[in-house]
């Protein structure tokens, strides 16, 4: 039924609304180019039954994701994935990467542990890694 | 938007004991509400009315503009209803139904009644009266959803049909709604209907309407708190239900702004599933 799965899910448990979920988890997934440009994305309704949303949140985010330049709508033919500038890539980036690390500081602060003790859980999980992974 | 449906001050008394109403609703093309209530909530009446099955004794009801209950019958082309029971059918074939019903509506779709009766597996020639109940929901459909009128009203369309001709249904039920103008009514008490297909929840209670309401924005009223410490008595704002240290709200802004005031920590907040919260509606019925 749908042109592809996307590998979209939304917590109804957290704060930030669900439409704003789907608007970012559709911008890291076109920045980080898993959406290229052209690619036909599940209609509104199609996405709403598989979220279990309703078409306003759907229909919400759809249209913010237009409006950012993210996606377009072809009257009659649908939804695609849109032609996107280098610069609103990269920004999408840094944002996205950024909030996740913020988030993860967040949750250790509030464990109690000090900025000192994240700097070395952060150093210890980068050490996992093998050498030159990520490498350019 | 103009409404495909309307109804305004709707009330129905049945026999002595029952009244329905007074029933306000609107029904907006390219939405799907789903209809719930505790059985004998007065959901078929209210769909038979809509049908003019049944009269009200007060109130309208309006299919794109047209009254149903007037002289002027052009709306009827405008709905597919699919009653939870048929009653006539029994002697016919699904093939001699199909001949009586298709051509009474213009825009009726072959393919899409062949598509259906082929993924069913319904047997076009044996006699309804011989059909399982499951089947003949299936038959039923088939010779209702590729009427497509711009509104389809289905009642309770799926309570004999086994799992996965159910999510067959969805899926059918989505893709009949891509052009966009159509509508969906329907009664159901499966939770996946709701869940899948709905983007409004009309409730009933006893023939009193509790609310129609927006999915996510229902789903965004309740909260569920996990508090460190035990509590008073004293019922606390937005409180629904608590046992021990789980409290559940209707008011989460305000429950927390109360928590937060007194101090008072909570180590967990969740939403609530749809089903939870019907069974709330439906035995506080408060609103």
């Amino acid at each position: 039924m749908y042109a592809l799965e996307l590998p979209i899910k939304i917590s109804k448990d957290s704060r930030e609304p669900i439409y704003h979920q789907i608007v970012n988890q559709f911008k890291a997934l076109i920045a980080g180019g898993h959406l290229t440009t052209g690619t036909p994305l599940p209609s509104i309704r199609a996405l709403s039954k598989d979220l279990e949303i309703s078409i306003i949140t759907t229909r919400r985010a759809y249209q913010d994701l237009e409006v950012q330049g993210f996606i377009q709508t072809l009257q009659g033919k649908g939804t695609f994935v849109a032609e996107l500038a280098d610069d609103l890539k990269q920004e999408v980036k840094v944002s996205s990467v950024h909030k996740i690390m913020e988030n993860a500081i967040e949750t250790a602060l509030n464990y109690d542990y000090t900025l000192e003790q994240v700097k070395d859980i952060f150093l210890e999980i980068l050490h996992t890694y093998p050498k030159g992974k990520g490498d350019h | 938007m103009e409404p495909l449906l309307y109804i305004a001050d709707l009330e129905k008394q049945v026999m002595d004991d029952f009244h329905l109403g007074p029933i306000n609703l609107k029904l907006e093309p390219g939405t799907i509400t789903a209809l719930i209530g505790n059985n004998g909530s007065g959901k078929s009446t209210l769909l038979k009315t809509i049908m003019n099955l049944v009269k009200p004794d007060h109130g309208n009801i309006k299919i794109d503009n047209m009254f149903v209950h007037g002289e002027n019958e052009n709306w009827k082309r405008l709905v597919a209803y699919q009653p939870q029971t048929i009653i006539g059918w029994d002697a016919f074939t699904g093939e001699m139904l199909k001949k009586l019903i298709a051509p009474l509506y213009p825009a009726w779709d072959e393919a899409l009644f062949q598509k259906m009766v082929e993924l069913f597996e319904v047997p076009l020639g044996k006699k309804f009266a011989k059909l399982s109940q499951g089947v003949q929901q299936k038959l039923n459909l088939a010779l209702t959803i590729p009427r497509n009128a711009p509104l389809l009203i289905l009642d309770e369309p799926t309570s004999f049909m086994d799992i996965p001709s159910k999510k067959l249904l969805i899926d059918l039920l989505v893709e009949w709604m891509e052009p966009g103008n159509r509508s969906i009514l329907i009664a159901s008490h499966q939770i996946d209907d709701i869940k899948k297909l709905s983007d409004y929840l009309f409730v009933l209670h006893n023939g009193k309407m509790l609310g129609h309401f927006e999915k996510e924005e229902l789903t965004s009223t309740y909260a569920r708190y996990w508090l460190r410490d035990s509590l008073s008595d004293t019922r606390i704002p937005g409180e629904v239900t608590r046992e021990d240290r789980m409290i559940i709200s209707d008011n989460p802004m305000e429950t927390e702004a109360y928590l937060e005031a007194k101090g008072i920590q909570w180590s967990n907040r969740s939403s609530l599933e749809l089903d939870d919260i019907i069974t709330i509606l439906l035995n506080n019925k408060k609103m």
